[in-house]
């Protein structure tokens, strides 16, 4: 069973529309980005599937049901931007609080060692740091053992160490079979932890595949390095480059298949490569999303 | 839900706010007043201790069911918490009628707490059913003070609603007669004081105290705030918590 639908969905906040006729499917199981840049409809297509807001047009299926009742049923866990916690209460009290709404929950101990709480379990929410409390919130979304898990831009306020061991917890619980759907603006993040990637921008589906698939669909990826006074000729021959550019010492290499060119580069020219920088899903990102 | 409802409570009796103001507040002010004028004869025609334990035990009650209920209300419509409980299978009644058994709940430890100084430092003493019928109508008549507390909380930003409910509980007090009896303030004063709940909220008390019977007129007063603010509270928390 398709784990969401979203059937030519809408949604207007009076002259705004912030979703434009979206339409896509998602089969449970699957972990998936939703990367576009802020006001894409990221969050708001997430509120909707949450039953915060309602489409003004279309219809949203979570696990074949309407989203009021896969949320009342317990199906839905998620994590949203914009949350505080009760500053009166422990982590340990807050993870209870929530574990206990929903049916078939994880235990206790358990959601507090995916999210990384043990150690905290008995500090009060108002004395947490930032990125704490963003453990906690991700804790309170997984707690009732949602099939489906939506998280909106989870890692914003977490250095890279939280971020790598956030990581590890989410895909630790996804492995279980169940469904995760990101939203993210961190391209690195989205090609390194979803299998699909679907980029929305202006309400729409703009890109849909891997993340391989999209970098490919916006022209390939990009090879640079500084060149200096060296030779330009023959880059353009390197296998798998479609487009050269050199300017002010840097060489700029548009490629479909960046090993290919990389191995190449090394082994059959006699260049001294100096600053080498690879660039990827960020150019065909900007190129996808500005295009539209 | 039944969990909820406990971290609900929790989280008011560790805040400060509550326990200073709404607690410790009346019975300090009743130790002082009482220990200065408790002998006299009071204004309802019981002993000033009585008199001014039904005052303080009804400004307690006041500040709690309002302080319980609007500000933390507010702050939750905000922060974001209130999504995050209506993205749990939690109802979303269970989570109006929760806040209400709450406040209500925690009305009573500042009607006890009076009570019970009144009893041991000012040797008040009535019959058993008296006193159960003073814990019953204090108890009952805040209704409507949660009610308003809520409806504020669904109507203001936290940053409103905070001095709105201080500024209301001090507001209904004073002209409810809970600080000073209103007779002293003069004609207007207690004209307008008539029309208040509080003032009313407290004369149900005070004609147990001194009678063990209630006034009609307070009953009904009481009973018809009650209901009025009732119905704003539940229009405009429908309208704070609609999904657009």
């Amino acid at each position: 069973m398709n784990a969401i639908v979203f059937d030519h969905v809408s949604k207007r906040f009076g002259d705004v529309l912030a979703v434009d006729e979206l339409s896509l499917t998602i089969a449970a199981g699957a972990t998936v980005a939703l990367l576009g840049p802020n006001g894409a409809g990221k969050s708001t297509s997430i509120g909707m599937l949450l039953a915060l807001s309602r489409p003004t047009r279309g219809t949203i299926a979570v696990h074949g049901r309407t989203p009021e009742r896969a949320v009342l049923a317990g199906e839905v866990g998620a994590m949203l931007q914009q949350g505080e916690l009760i500053p009166e209460l422990s982590v340990r009290e807050l993870v209870e609080l929530v574990r206990r709404l929903y049916p078939a929950p994880l235990g206790l101990a358990e959601v507090l060692e995916l999210a990384g709480l043990t150690e905290l379990a008995r500090r009060r929410a108002g004395g947490l740091s930032g990125g704490q409390a963003q453990r906690v919130r991700f804790a309170l979304a997984l707690a009732g053992a949602p099939r489906l898990l939506l998280l909106d831009e989870p890692t914003a306020a977490m250095d890279v160490e939280s971020r790598r061991r956030f990581w590890d917890s989410m895909r630790a619980y996804a492995a279980g079979g169940r469904t995760v759907l990101f939203a993210s603006h961190y391209l690195a993040e989205a090609e390194e932890h979803a299998d699909r990637v679907i980029v929305i921008a202006g309400g729409r589906v703009v890109a849909d595949g891997t993340a391989a698939q999209i970098k490919a669909g916006a022209g390939g990826q990009v090879v640079r390095f500084a060149l200096g006074e060296q030779p330009a000729a023959g880059l353009d021959r390197l296998p798998g480059v479609t487009a050269v550019e050199v300017g002010a010492g840097i060489a700029t290499l548009r490629t479909r298949d960046t090993d290919a060119t990389l191995a190449a580069l090394y082994r059959d020219t006699a260049l001294d490569v100096r600053d080498l920088e690879l660039s990827g899903l960020d150019e065909a990102f900007l190129a996808l999303t500005g295009r539209s | 839900m039944l969990y909820y409802a406990w971290t609900e409570a929790l989280r008011t009796l560790r805040n400060r706010r509550y326990t200073i103001f709404v607690v410790l507040f009346p019975v300090a002010l009743y130790l002082i007043n009482a220990g200065i004028y408790g002998d006299q004869p009071g204004a309802a025609g019981v002993r000033q201790s009585v008199y001014l334990m039904v005052q303080m035990a009804g400004y307690g009650a006041l500040g709690a069911s309002m302080m319980s209920s609007a500000v933390p209300w507010a702050q939750e419509r905000r922060s974001g918490w209130l999504s995050h409980l209506r993205i749990t299978p939690l109802p979303g009644w269970a989570i109006v009628v929760t806040k209400l058994a709450i406040a209500m709940l925690l009305v009573l430890p500042s009607l006890v707490l009076v009570f019970a100084v009144a009893v041991l430092q000012q040797g008040v003493s009535m019959p058993l059913g008296r006193w159960a019928a003073l814990a019953a109508v204090m108890w009952l008549g805040a209704i409507p003070f949660v009610a308003l507390g809520l409806a504020i909380g669904s109507l203001l930003s936290p940053e409103a609603a905070q001095p709105a409910a201080v500024l209301l509980v001090f507001a209904l007090s004073l002209l409810g007669g809970l600080w000073f009896p209103v007779e002293v303030m003069g004609g207007t004063f207690q004209a307008i004081a008539e029309l208040t709940p509080s003032y009313h909220y407290a004369g149900l008390g005070w004609s147990v105290v001194a009678s063990g019977g209630l006034a009609l007129g307070d009953v009904l007063t009481v009973t018809g705030w009650g209901i009025a603010l009732g119905g704003a509270a539940a229009y405009l928390y429908r309208r704070a918590t609609v999904r657009a």
